[in-house]
């Protein structure tokens, strides 16, 4: 009876256990095809599993023939590859087959995942060429986000992270054979790089700084009009974009004769101009002599000198923390310094000269209070150094008594 | 002229000089007995007054000269440095939110606070190098020989105090230096045998320097320390007074004599250097210079205020203040940190030193293994000072503290690894996908 009861508790346990791994399966979808080793496709293509269980798909339960078509359920290769089996899809088949869910608003919307990217690539150069002209060096959906190990723009293993974006476009786009073909040039990636955007995204990892389709677009990619580079950059560049169309370059930037942002900061390659390079840029359109060209010679002396204002400040609590002092006022004072000058760039892309003298002036002013503190206080510094006068005089003092004191004990000495 | 004025200075000094001789031979007691802080049964009980005559009767060795001084000068340090430290007390405030603050509002608005601060420093500094050679002294002078091994042993004591009392110290001003400095150096005690693990967690009270570590030190520093110090220098002093100043080195002792009376008495040197006034007029100079000294050290020299402490951040370099860890820096520049444990034994064998040289003979040449012994660390020391002294600074080689907790190395970095920026994949052939028509290679 009690074997009985013993074996009926076991069978109880084991029992309430072993259906566990199934139902949990099956409330996710049944199992993953990592686990799932009745699934027929990967008898013969067991080598794409792995790559396709990295990516998100496989997370949702989608598989082989969700997209490829045929029989999973089949062992045998020709019963397993009847029906709708689509074998690797062309080009062209690669877009219908992702668009058949991504363009689909009522799928996507439980994944937050917008639906309108084969809208947005028939727009772009890249749909154009494979849509419409049926090039085949255009990329199709899988030739940036891989065929089976697709994963989302936040994964760091993604090709359409931040991080992989650059060298995702340049696999064509470095390609000079390729490239010749359409009149590209092919040194993008390599400016980018060294260029302040890929510094902060490579080296910063700010991925607030644009990548390639930052500017670009991604699904929608192409080259931004001429016309069109300031309302581009006006995107991260809002001040210095509001600035730079209330300046006497926004009208040629907008009949195409100058080429916005880019007159003076390239494209690909973007760079700071540096303050002592100011004038330099304005001469590359202006004549040296010429009003525009003079006025460019004030502008870059007004900046140089905020600059150089600011390192001086920040010399002066460099020098005054180390002596001890509460910097806070003098940090506050510097930071305000520090925006005005900022603010030095809005007056420069406007050209607003009265504006640029009045921060110039004010980053100054700033800037003179703090060196004044530190000058103070290297005076009070020196000051506590006379003390040194008295002390030492005190000290020779006695020890001038002492050696006539010593003299006197020995005279004593020599008596007795 | 000229003669006749220095006659008439010479005659004002001598004058003046007569006066203060008369005003001293003027009994202190007297003024005491005057104010009623001598009255009655304390008087008559305590015999002040004869304790008195007997210490300005008493009579140094003949031979105590000014070499011997520097035990006098530790004492004067320590005494700056319980003065100065009890006034940075007044303002110092032992937590991580306001020790910084504390410093720099003591450097920039007490009065005198930089003074006192930078006394403190220097005394600091100037008290190693006291201890160092006084024991310098007493080593070579074979001083720490029978009777007076003990002595020597609660002299060693008292420079483990001394480097205690530093090694607490340097982190209070909670400055990045003072910080990443001690963190380094409790890195490195975690890992010794001796010292690792417990009583480094003990002294550390957390995983990294932090707010507990600065309470530990600054209740090691301003409490427990002092009482020991009191404790052996009283001791020290004690044994001084009752073994005597050894004689020179080429006078042999009659230890036996020593053992029966293990007192020194008044009658001993009845031809010594009177106590008063003339072994306290030397001292009194001596107690001058070295004031006039530090002052102009702590004037001349102070010591800079890094930027706060921050755990996450390690500074570029960390700059020494102290003269221990200038040893430390040449030390471990030059010769690694098996130099720096090498010489930090060769210091713990000074231990021993009495426990094995025991013979009465005390002549420098006459002990060729103890001269050598000496000579290493006195000089090593002092050419690892000069040494470190130029280096001044080196570049930490601790992670930031955050990273340093225990089993933070076991947690996975935050996000994945970035794909590696290098050579660009080879792109596939066009149609090189649609060659397989059929659709067998799936």
């Amino acid at each position: 009876m009690r074997n009985t009861m013993r074996l009926a508790l076991t069978a109880g346990i084991l029992g309430w256990l072993l259906p566990a791994p199934a139902w949990s399966a099956d409330q996710q979808g049944g199992l993953s095809m990592a686990a799932d080793t009745t699934y027929g496709c990967l008898i013969c293509h067991a080598e794409k599993r792995r790559a396709f269980t990295l990516g998100i798909h496989s997370e949702h339960g989608i598989r082989c023939h969700d997209c490829h078509g045929g029989d999973p359920t089949s062992y045998e290769r020709d019963q397993a590859h009847r029906g709708r089996y689509i074998g690797t899809p062309g080009k062209l088949a690669t877009i219908e087959l992702c668009s058949s869910c991504h363009a689909d608003a009522d799928m996507m919307r439980q994944y937050g995942i917008p639906a309108g990217q084969l809208a947005e690539f028939r727009t772009s150069r890249h749909g154009e060429l494979l849509l419409e002209r049926r090039d085949l060096n255009a990329p199709t959906c899988t030739d940036c986000h891989d065929a089976h190990t697709i994963l989302p723009p936040e994964d760091g293993r993604s090709n359409v992270y931040p991080t992989n974006i650059p060298g995702t476009c340049a696999r064509c786009h470095e390609d000079a054979q390729l490239m010749q073909q359409y009149g590209i040039p092919t040194d993008q990636f390599a400016e980018y790089r060294n260029s302040a955007h890929g510094i902060a995204v490579f080296e910063r990892s700010n991925f607030a700084a644009p990548t390639c389709m930052g500017c670009h677009g991604s699904h929608a990619a192409l080259p931004p009009g001429v016309n069109e580079v300031v309302n581009v950059c006006d995107h991260c560049h809002l001040l210095i974009g509001r600035a730079f169309l209330q300046g006497p370059h926004n009208e040629p930037s907008r009949d195409g004769e100058l080429a916005g942002c880019l007159g003076c900061h390239s494209n690909h390659g973007t760079e700071r101009v540096p303050p002592d390079g100011i004038a330099s840029v304005c001469v590359n359109c202006h004549e040296p002599s010429s009003r525009a060209g003079l006025l460019g010679v004030d502008l870059q002396e007004s900046v140089v000198e905020a600059a150089a204002d600011l390192v001086s400040a920040e010399q002066a609590i460099a020098t005054l923390t180390v002596g001890g002092k509460q910097v806070s006022d003098e940090r506050f004072r510097y930071q305000t310094a520090v925006t005005e000058y900022r603010q030095m760039a809005l007056a420069l892309h406007s050209l607003d000269v009265d504006l640029l003298d009045e921060l110039a002036r004010s980053v100054r002013s700033n800037t003179e209070l703090v060196r004044t503190t530190a000058e103070v206080r290297a005076e009070r510094r020196w000051e506590h150094k006379l003390l040194l006068v008295p002390v030492w005089f005190l000290a020779i003092s006695a020890i001038v008594f002492a050696w006539f004191k010593f003299r006197d004990l020995a005279g004593r000495d020599r008596t007795s | 002229m000229i003669g006749r004025t220095w006659r008439a200075v010479t005659s004002w000094f001598t004058n003046m000089w007569t006066d203060i001789k008369a005003s001293t031979d003027a009994s202190i007691l007297g003024v005491a007995r005057f104010l009623g802080l001598l009255y009655g049964p304390i008087d008559r009980s305590l015999r002040i007054d004869q304790a008195l005559q007997k210490a300005l009767r008493y009579r140094l060795p003949p031979h105590v000269g000014w070499r011997h001084a520097f035990g006098g000068i530790t004492y004067l340090l320590f005494m700056i440095l319980v003065v100065t430290g009890v006034l940075l007390a007044l303002f110092y405030r032992p937590s991580v939110q306001e020790a910084y603050p504390s410093i720099q509002h003591i450097v920039s608005d007490v009065s005198f606070g930089w003074l006192i601060r930078d006394l403190h420093v220097w005394s600091a500094n100037l008290i190693v190098l006291a201890v160092l050679a006084h024991m310098g002294r007493v080593y070579f002078a074979a001083a720490y020989k029978p009777p007076r091994e003990t002595n020597w042993l609660v002299g060693l004591l008292l420079l483990f105090i001394v480097l205690a009392f530093g090694a607490t110290g340097y982190l209070l001003p909670w400055d990045q230096w003072a910080y990443w400095t001690v963190s380094e150096v409790l890195d490195v005690m975690s890992s010794t045998v001796l010292l690792g693990g417990v009583i480094t967690e003990a002294i550390m009270g957390d995983a990294i320097v932090s707010g507990a570590t600065l309470s530990r030190f600054f209740a090691l520093h301003v409490i427990v320390l002092p009482w020991i110090a009191l404790v052996l220098l009283v001791y020290h002093f004690t044994l001084v007074r009752r073994r005597g100043v050894a004689p020179p080195t080429d006078v042999r002792e009659d230890r036996d004599s020593w053992r029966a009376s293990a007192q020194w008495k008044l009658e001993d040197f009845p031809q010594g250097i009177p106590f008063f006034p003339n072994h306290l007029l030397r001292s009194f100079v001596v107690v001058v210079l070295v004031l006039a000294v530090a002052i102009s050290l702590a004037a001349l020299f102070p010591r800079p205020v890094g930027d706060a402490a921050n755990p996450y951040l390690v500074p570029g370099e960390l700059v020494s203040t102290w003269v221990p860890v200038d040893v430390s820096l040449a030390l471990i520049r030059f010769l690694g940190p098996w130099g720096l444990t090498g010489f930090t034994l060769l210091g713990f064998s000074l231990v021993l030193v009495p426990l094995f040289d025991r013979r009465p003979e005390r002549r420098l040449r006459h002990r060729p293994l103890a001269a050598a012994l000496g000579l290493i660390f006195f000089i090593g020391f002092g050419v690892a000072w000069l040494t470190g002294r130029q280096i001044r600074s080196v570049s930490p080689s601790s992670r930031p503290a955050a990273e340093s907790v225990r089993g933070a190395s076991e947690i996975p970095e935050a996000g994945l690894p970035l794909r590696d920026l290098g050579p660009t994949p080879p792109r596939p052939a066009p149609g090189e996908e649609d060659s397989d028509p059929a659709g067998r290679e799936p």
